[in-house]
């Protein structure tokens, strides 16, 4: 059975976490979400939306981590795996003060799950005097350190520089400001919705830069390793293939996490990438492209 | 009139100062009707002498003011523990000292497709690590599973190492490798170690509820000496509990139950509104309408929130569960509904956050007989007790934690300075707060005995005596184990001594306690139990 992609939001309390996720239902058409929620009140979906997007929530009521007294959480994804038809992704929402990677690592050990990534959302406003509190801040910290993308909310109230900045000292991940939980969901997810009729996509292109690439030959493994190595930085999500001499590897890459498995053997390669338009550069990742593929 | 028994035994000790001691004690109506000598019913008209524990010690029965349903869930897997114990059935179950008797033990047992066993630690065991090698000797088709007693890690076999993709799987975070790269079999937290639970079906979720966990429980309790336990984080909603209930109020069940709904974050008011649905499905034997909340981890963990200067290893503060402002909105709105709070707390910075918390909610609305009890408190030192005392907090601390982690903390978490003053009975009877004292069942076995005998002892499994000052004597220990538990479940009214008026629950033993050489405490066999005027033998 296909893999079922499972991400991660996380984020301290108040900073974002529901607005996103409620983004994300109402502009996912087509695609069979499954979000795993701490409290299901907060997020205020009604029914004919849930119809209309043909997702789910399932709220935790004990979102408890320290303890695997419960486990919950995890027999949580268990059910959500064993759902006929599997959903298209798995959402799950970290508590308050949970550390995402706990979660984004049964992705990596379950084999019927593949990691989508981690998203650590930010409020732009108060993390600074968070991240100084002596007593939840390294825990905060935490957060952001394993995050594959920060999403910076309440940006129009915010010193963004500053904000970002601070979160640098902490964290290698992109930062992507988000205005009320608008953020492109193909970035966000890996996935892109059917229709492309929802409103906030094309205000929002801005916001992320794509780069594709194909060629219809092979490459060698030496070359491969050495594209991988040099990526620039910024992509958040890379997927396709490529075809080496033998055997063609399926690759999946988000934030500094790389998975390649086996596919169907093919004769050529082809990779989409998408980041928050910033730091990355599209030519940097053309060159790298084309001193594998021998273009230049 | 109803029929009177009255109960012959050679000594009474019945934790009530204004008769500390009798000989007989009269119960009709399934309470305790009078106290005294073989006269004692004379005045109501006599009634019918039970001798058959006349060479026997009867007590209130013993209260467990914290323990998990859990406990009787775990039973369905085979115990490969350190320490003996006793199955929920009365069976004796040894201490395993090694790898070998662990492989022994679970040849013998069938249950179907994965075999499984439970309570293991390996702290207490000299020699190399339980690996999958051993455990492929207890079978190389069927999975096997052994669980950690703390449940954060577990060791299994090739068989369940391949139903999981881990033979192949390169780096999976929890995926314990030797030097050549190869699975040794154990898998540590919860994302490691599910793909096995869920390919084994082993669920946790089974093992908190549902009636063979309730009965499993409820006879552990009885075997114990045990008339009321209490199950702290639960997670039962009123659905839920017209099933429980039906259980437990039924006359054959042997305990009475008080479930404290395990609160994990969200808004207030939604938790606040259950409660109150919960309180009033309460019933003679099922007491609802008090809230668990958590707040740090565990020391032995690294995990608990400890003030300057910190683990002794430099190990990193640990976590909270909730927020400290999440905690402090949570507990001064639970407060202001009147809703009673059994508080988690390991580390001292967690205790002081907890009392900062109360300060702040006792200025706002609320009632100043809310009974909120701090659970744990391994780490108050005396100026929290008074703090503690001053607010009417009580606590139950965590005496079996000496026996069992004492050594850990000694050598390795806060060092022998902050370890001999470790569940600090001592300082918080002089600072004049309400003790219980506790299990944490399944975390350690259920035996109000055994946690009597630790706070009294204080000895750690390696014989080391931990801070002989905070060491109760038996009679306080005694005390703790039943009026002062049960006050902290709002109960002392109804239970915990033997006087006129209250439930007829009591605990027979076969030695006075009092009696006995203090280190014996915890062998003393219980006899049976009476709960309502039930006897349980």
């Amino acid at each position: 059975m296909k893999k079922l992609p499972l991400l991660v939001i996380g984020g301290y309390l108040g900073a974002g976490k529901t607005t996103l996720i409620r983004h994300l239902l109402q502009n996912s058409d087509g695609l069979r979400l499954l979000v795993l929620v701490n409290d299901f009140g907060s997020i205020n979906i009604d029914a004919d939306l849930i119809a209309a997007v043909d997702g789910e929530t399932i709220a935790l009521s004990n979102g408890c981590v320290c303890c695997a007294m419960t486990g919950d959480l995890y027999y949580a994804i268990g059910d959500a795996l064993d759902r006929v038809p599997r959903p298209d992704l798995l959402v799950v929402e970290a508590s308050g003060v949970g550390d995402p990677a706990r979660i984004a690592a049964v992705a990596r050990a379950e084999p019927e799950l593949r990691y989508s990534g981690t998203v650590t959302v930010a409020d732009a406003q108060s993390i600074g005097s968070l991240l100084n509190d002596p007593q939840i801040g390294a825990q905060v910290a935490g957060q952001l350190s394993v995050a594959d993308l920060i999403v910076l909310s309440r940006p129009d109230l915010s010193d963004l520089g500053a904000a970002s900045d601070r979160i640098s000292r902490v964290s290698r991940a992109e930062l992507i400001p988000s205005l009320h939980g608008q953020i492109d969901v193909g970035l966000l997810t890996g996935l892109q919705p059917t229709s492309s009729h929802s409103a906030c996509h094309a205000d929002h292109n801005s916001a992320f830069v794509k780069w594709s690439g194909h060629i219809n030959d092979r490459v060698s493994p030496e070359r491969l390793d050495r594209f991988l190595n040099e990526i620039p930085v910024g992509v958040f999500r890379l997927k396709g293939w490529i075809s080496l001499p033998d055997h063609t590897l399926e690759l999946h890459r988000v934030g500094l996490s790389t998975q390649k498995s086996k596919m169907l053997p093919r004769g050529d390669c082809s990779l989409v990438a998408i980041a928050p338009s910033g730091r990355f550069d599209p030519a940097e990742m053309q060159h790298a492209w084309r001193r594998m593929t021998g273009e230049e | 009139m109803s029929d009177i028994a009255v109960y012959a035994a050679k000594k009474i000790l019945t934790m009530d100062h204004n008769q500390p001691t009798a000989s007989h004690v009269a119960v009709r109506d399934g309470r305790v009707l009078a106290v005294g000598d073989r006269t004692c019913a004379d005045p109501w008209g006599g009634g019918r002498l039970d001798d058959r524990f006349t060479g026997s010690v009867i007590l209130p029965g013993f209260v467990e003011g914290h323990s998990h349903l859990m406990e009787g869930g775990l039973w369905r897997y085979a115990y490969v523990g350190f320490q003996d114990r006793y199955s929920p059935e009365g069976e004796l179950w040894p201490g395993l000292a090694s790898n070998d008797e662990l492989v022994a033990r679970l040849q013998i047992k069938d249950q179907g497709n994965a075999v499984v066993g439970w309570g293991f630690d390996p702290i207490f065991l000299k020699g190399p690590s339980l690996s999958r090698d051993d455990l492929d000797r207890v079978s190389t088709d069927r999975p096997v599973v052994v669980l950690f007693s703390n449940l954060h890690l577990l060791v299994c076999n090739t068989a369940a190492l391949r139903m999981a993709g881990y033979e192949d799987a390169l780096d999976v975070e929890g995926v314990m490798r030797d030097g050549s790269g190869r699975p040794t079999g154990e898998l540590r937290e919860m994302a490691a170690m599910f793909p096995v639970l869920r390919r084994t079906r082993i669920d946790f979720r089974d093992l908190t509820a549902g009636t063979e966990v309730l009965h499993r429980f409820a006879r552990s309790a009885r075997r114990a000496g045990i008339t009321t336990a209490t199950d702290l984080f639960s997670a039962l909603t009123p659905p839920d509990i017209a099933a429980t209930s039906g259980i437990v109020e039924a006359e054959d069940f042997p305990i009475r139950l008080i479930p404290a709904l395990g609160i994990a974050g969200g808004a207030p008011e939604g938790w606040i509104e259950m409660i109150e649905k919960l309180r009033l499905m309460s019933g003679e034997k099922l007491r609802l309408g008090a809230a668990k909340l958590m707040t740090d981890g565990s020391i032995q963990g690294f995990s608990a929130r400890l003030k300057w200067p910190g683990y002794l290893t430099g190990a990193p503060n640990g976590m909270w569960n909730m927020a400290p402002a999440e905690l402090r909105e949570m507990i001064s709105a639970l407060h202001a509904a009147g809703i009673q709070m059994h508080v988690h707390v390991n580390g001292d910075e967690a205790s002081e956050l907890v009392i900062d918390a109360m300060a702040q909610a006792m200025r706002g609305p609320g009632p100043r007989d809310h009974r909120h009890v701090l659970q744990h408190g391994q780490l108050m030192d005396e100026a929290q007790f008074r703090r503690a005392a001053e607010l009417g907090l009580a606590v139950n601390l965590f005496a079996n934690h000496i026996y069992h982690f004492g050594d850990q903390h000694y050598e390795r978490t806060v060092g022998p300075d902050r370890a001999i003053r470790m569940n600090a009975c001592r300082s918080a009877l002089d600072a004049g707060l309400q003790l219980a004292i506790h299990s944490d069942a399944p975390v350690t076995p259920l035996s109000p005995l055994f946690t009597a005998w630790c706070a009294v002892n204080r000895l750690t499994a390696s014989g080391r005596v931990l801070g002989a000052s905070q060491s109760l004597s038996v009679q306080e220990a005694l005390y703790a184990i039943t009026m002062g538990a049960a006050w902290t479940l709002r109960m002392d009214h109804e239970i915990g001594s033997i006087e006129v008026g209250k439930r007829a629950d009591f605990v027979v033993l076969d030695e006075d306690p009092i009696q006995c050489p203090a280190s014996n405490l915890k062998d003393i066999g219980v006899r049976a139990t009476i709960v309502g005027g039930r006897v349980f033998e």
